[in-house]
């Protein structure tokens, strides 16, 4: 399916995969909330610009290099924790302070990565096969072992959207907590009651794909479909975006 | 009296075989490449390496089989650069141990050095294997509760890591060590505190004093730093704020070498820049310090 590798939309000519998963993740966002991304982050770090210009003018922008509130990213390139957000920031406040913020309740959203995720909410970021011997040593969690369990809201997203990435049972419990939506190509996963339900189906995608792509069972019930992106995201998010670092993952 | 010295002597004088190093930045930014390459050309062995997330620092130190254990949160490359491969391959092949942290537990196991205690309490690992697997997590109930009255509550600690070296490469500092780190000081100020000793590799090295006027700004102040090593571009291809931007053609170059020759011929690119300013190129004036 053309969607599922970032590429256009079929029948669609205004916009990309990308563009619409930043779009959905900044409308999770709310005004004057604290917000952290991390390392390899670029659709959240873009979709957080994207909601300050948008409808959260106070939400705080917090990142690994610590400058808060970037006023750009044009000086951004390959990297979401690079020094240029530091740069651009209005103030300065580190990882370690973010995470300590974190620990004393008052972050609101942190935005995670992993590669296995289950129908119970956990996270594998760590390894396929066994822990000590692994099958492929994954990069590792970074902070989402202490960052899931504390931040109000945790927000995964994920540019595969596949049965090895969305299993019965992860390889290894990295971590599990305040899971809050996940955002994929296809659709936006949400956590009820201990298990991952569909939230919200993307424009042009049938539930029959979802559970296709999706290694445990969903139910059919509820499902709202995704807004396409606005004219307004859109022009806001090629200004804020030049390089169309949203969308790096697909490359 | 200077503490400068070349790079080849650094290495010589201050990492052994079996250490724990740390290094300053966070994946491609300022890491202290150069003085890594002179560590992987003298062929230190059984290296460990703690660091909040790594990325060609500890990939390269992998790639020539000189590390035994990595106690990271994140050891990778970002977007188009991929996996960190030769890391990646030793921990499968068995013969590199990844200790997996939440950045945090690292930063916590780094302050229980600086505040010299054996372990550090940590709020928020509170679920998963992470917990299961290794031996430097352990959960007690909190010794306090009872007397005062409260349920039982229980707490994560982490086993604290006391760096043999920390090895920071900065903007500028003086020939004494005082040190200032511009833009983002990502762990740097928490690993000069906590290891044994500190080596600041350094692309500006200004005569003793010369930074007094900027004493506020002075982030590691020279009586933590035992050496200092005068190497400008000593972060390449890796990212030096204010300085320079990573080189994707050089770490492209790096990813790309398959085999031990390839390896070693990226390493020895760099060998005369590597070492170029050692104790001896001062010749007076500030301008010859540059």
């Amino acid at each position: 399916m053309a969607m599922i590798n970032g590429g256009r939309v079929p029948g669609n000519r205004e916009w990309e995969t990308g563009d619409l998963m930043t779009c959905v993740i900044a409308r999770l966002l709310k005004d004057k909330e604290t917000v952290f991304h991390g390392v390899s982050s670029h659709m959240p770090m873009v979709a957080m610009q994207l909601a300050k210009a948008l409808h959260a003018p106070d939400l705080v922008h917090l990142n690994i290099p610590g400058g808060v509130n970037p006023d750009s990213l044009r000086d951004v390139s390959y990297s979401s924790a690079g020094p240029e957000l530091v740069r651009r920031g209005e103030s300065y406040f580190s990882l370690a302070d973010i995470f300590d913020l974190s620990m004393r309740g008052k972050l609101d959203v942190a935005f995670l990565g992993g590669v296995q995720f289950d129908a119970k909410g956990n996270v594998n970021a760590s390894a396929i096969g066994p822990y000590k011997k692994p099958k492929v040593r994954l990069p590792g969690g970074a902070g989402s072992a202490v960052l899931i369990p504390t931040a109000k809201k945790a927000i995964i997203w994920r540019t595969k959207h596949d049965k090895r990435t969305f299993v019965e049972d992860v390889d290894f419990v990295t971590t599990r907590g305040n899971l809050w939506k996940i955002v994929t190509p296809l659709c936006v996963f949400g956590y009820k009651n201990g298990r991952v339900v569909l939230d919200a189906i993307h424009p042009n995608i049938t539930f029959e794909q979802v559970q296709e792509a999706t290694g445990f069972a969903l139910k059919n019930e509820n499902i709202l479909v995704t807004e396409a992106p606005t004219k307004e995201e859109l022009a806001l998010l090629r200004r804020i975006d030049l390089k169309n670092l949203r969308s790096v993952e697909f490359k | 009296m200077s503490k400068r010295m070349g790079t080849e002597e650094a290495v010589q004088s201050f990492v052994k075989d079996g250490m724990l190093l740390t290094f300053s930045g966070n994946a491609l930014h300022r890491a202290p490449m150069s003085f890594i390459r002179e560590i992987v050309r003298q062929e230190k062995k059984q290296l460990e390496v703690a660091k909040t997330a790594a990325a060609l620092d500890v990939d390269l130190l992998c790639a020539f089989g000189l590390v035994s254990t990595v106690h990271a949160g994140f050891v990778s490359y970002e977007s188009e650069y991929g996996l960190a491969q030769h890391y990646r391959k030793a921990v499968e092949a068995g013969t590199v141990t990844g200790n997996e942290h939440a950045c945090y537990t690292v930063i916590c196991a780094l302050r229980g050095a600086v505040m010299n205690v054996p372990f550090m309490p940590v709020h928020g690992l509170k679920y998963g294997d992470l917990l299961v697997e290794n031996d430097y997590f352990m959960v007690v109930e909190n010794p306090f509760a009872e007397a005062e009255g409260k349920p039982a509550e229980s707490v994560t600690l982490v086993k604290t890591l006391r760096p043999d070296l920390a090895v920071i490469h900065a903007q500028v500092c003086d020939e004494d060590g005082n040190t200032i780190i511009e833009g983002a000081q990502y762990e740097d100020i928490l690993i000069s505190r906590a290891a044994n000793k500190v080596i600041v590799t350094a692309e500006t090295v200004v005569p003793a004093g010369r930074l007094i006027q900027r004493k506020d700004r002075i982030d590691i102040p020279g009586f933590l730093v035992d050496a200092v090593v005068h190497i400008p571009n000593g972060a390449s291809p890796c990212s030096c704020e204010g300085k320079y931007e990573a080189s994707e053609k050089d770490i492209k170059r790096f990813i790309e070498a398959d085999n031990k020759e390839e390896l070693h011929a990226w390493v020895d690119s760099y060998e005369r820049k590597d070492r170029a300013r050692n104790s001896l190129s001062y010749k007076g004036g500030l301008g010859a310090w540059r």
